[in-house]
């Protein structure tokens, strides 16, 4: 079944924006072939149980690329736990940073949200560290400084429903 | 062992991939990139922007497969990335997304080790407030489900993994409709 939607907004709607300051950033470069691994340091019980507030992964060159953003105390244990492992992998880590998320309706169905978040956020001289959009929700990581600025601009580009 | 819960799954339509890499501050591709395919009405279904341990910086998107070539002609004309970014493309895949009740990353890890285990690639992972979603090859995603469905336990009311909507978003409105 096919279902057209069609959205007629001046501002396109969110539910809202959401925030989180003072978290740990941590990009990890690992091999492909090796990933399995990986997925053992993380099922691992020092770490498995830590909030993660976003991760994102690409393949680079035979490698997953990861931006891992933790609260500071599971980013120190997660990077030990990297350093321990043995495995020549290429990490790196960055304290503060800050996160700004939202979604809204059918986000993953519709062209142009990304245009107008990005777009904005580009035009207001704001440095983005690292992103991510899938289902309905969009990610920008951004520098802990940069946060209420970043929300400020996002607020006048889209409209938070009441 | 017991299964870890899950508060649901699903898979994507059939999309394709394509990975933008170049020297550039994302201030200057990304909203160019966005601007480009939203101007010819194509929808990014999944995205992550990343910096490489090369200095370099990558640019993931999937729009939908039956776009594959018009994303193609859009990104690989000449002048549409800035100079020192080049693009690869990748055709069929789709993504699993999963719905963890906590522990995303315990989740992640147990999705990296099964996969692995029965060779399904992963070419992308983004996680939000509630969802997880991973890129694999299309053909491969049957057999992750199978995989995943064997190492967690989804509710006993869970809706179909597969899509029984395919959402569009139209650009005519006809009177009295929309808002």
């Amino acid at each position: 079944m096919e279902t057209i939607a069609v959205y007629w907004e001046s501002r396109i709607k969110t539910y809202g924006f959401q925030r989180i300051p003072e978290v740990a950033l941590i990009e990890l470069s690992w091999p492909i072939d090796a990933i399995k691994s990986l997925g053992e340091i993380l099922t691992s019980h020092d770490i498995q149980g830590f909030q993660a507030p976003f991760i994102a992964g690409q393949d680079a060159d035979r490698e997953l690329s990861f931006v891992f953003c933790l609260p500071e105390k599971a980013g120190i244990a997660f990077h030990a736990c990297l350093e321990q492992a043995g495995i020549s992998t290429s990490h790196r880590y960055v304290y503060p940073v800050g996160i700004i998320f939202f979604h809204g309706p059918h986000f993953g169905d519709r062209y142009g949200i990304a245009r107008a978040a990005f777009s904005a956020i580009s035009k207001a001289g704001i440095q983005l560290i690292a992103s991510g959009c899938a289902s309905s929700s969009v990610y920008l990581i951004l520098a802990q400084d940069d946060l209420d600025r970043a929300e400020q601009i996002l607020t006048e580009t889209f409209e938070v429903a009441k | 062992m017991d299964k870890v819960r899950l508060g649901g799954m699903k898979q994507s339509l059939e999309l394709c991939q394509f990975d933008l890499r170049g020297p550039d501050s994302p201030e200057r591709i990304v909203p160019r990139v966005c601007k480009l395919l939203a101007s010819q009405k194509i929808n990014i279904a999944f995205l992550t922007y990343n910096h490489l341990k090369t200095e370099f910086h990558q640019l993931t998107m999937c729009p939908s497969q039956s776009d594959f070539s018009r994303t193609s002609g859009i990104l690989g004309a000449t002048g549409a990335l800035p100079r020192g970014w080049a693009l690869q493309s990748r055709e069929h895949v789709g993504i699993l997304t999963v719905y963890p009740h906590h522990s995303p990353i315990k989740i992640i890890g147990c999705v990296m080790v099964s996969w692995a285990a029965s060779s399904i690639p992963i070419y992308g992972i983004a996680t939000s407030l509630s969802a997880i979603s991973f890129i694999t090859d299309y053909h491969a995603l049957d057999k992750g489900i199978e995989v995943v469905q064997n190492f967690f336990q989804l509710p006993d009311d869970h809706a179909p993994i597969k899509p029984d909507l395919t959402y569009y978003q139209g650009d005519e409105v006809k009177r009295g409709k929309g808002n």
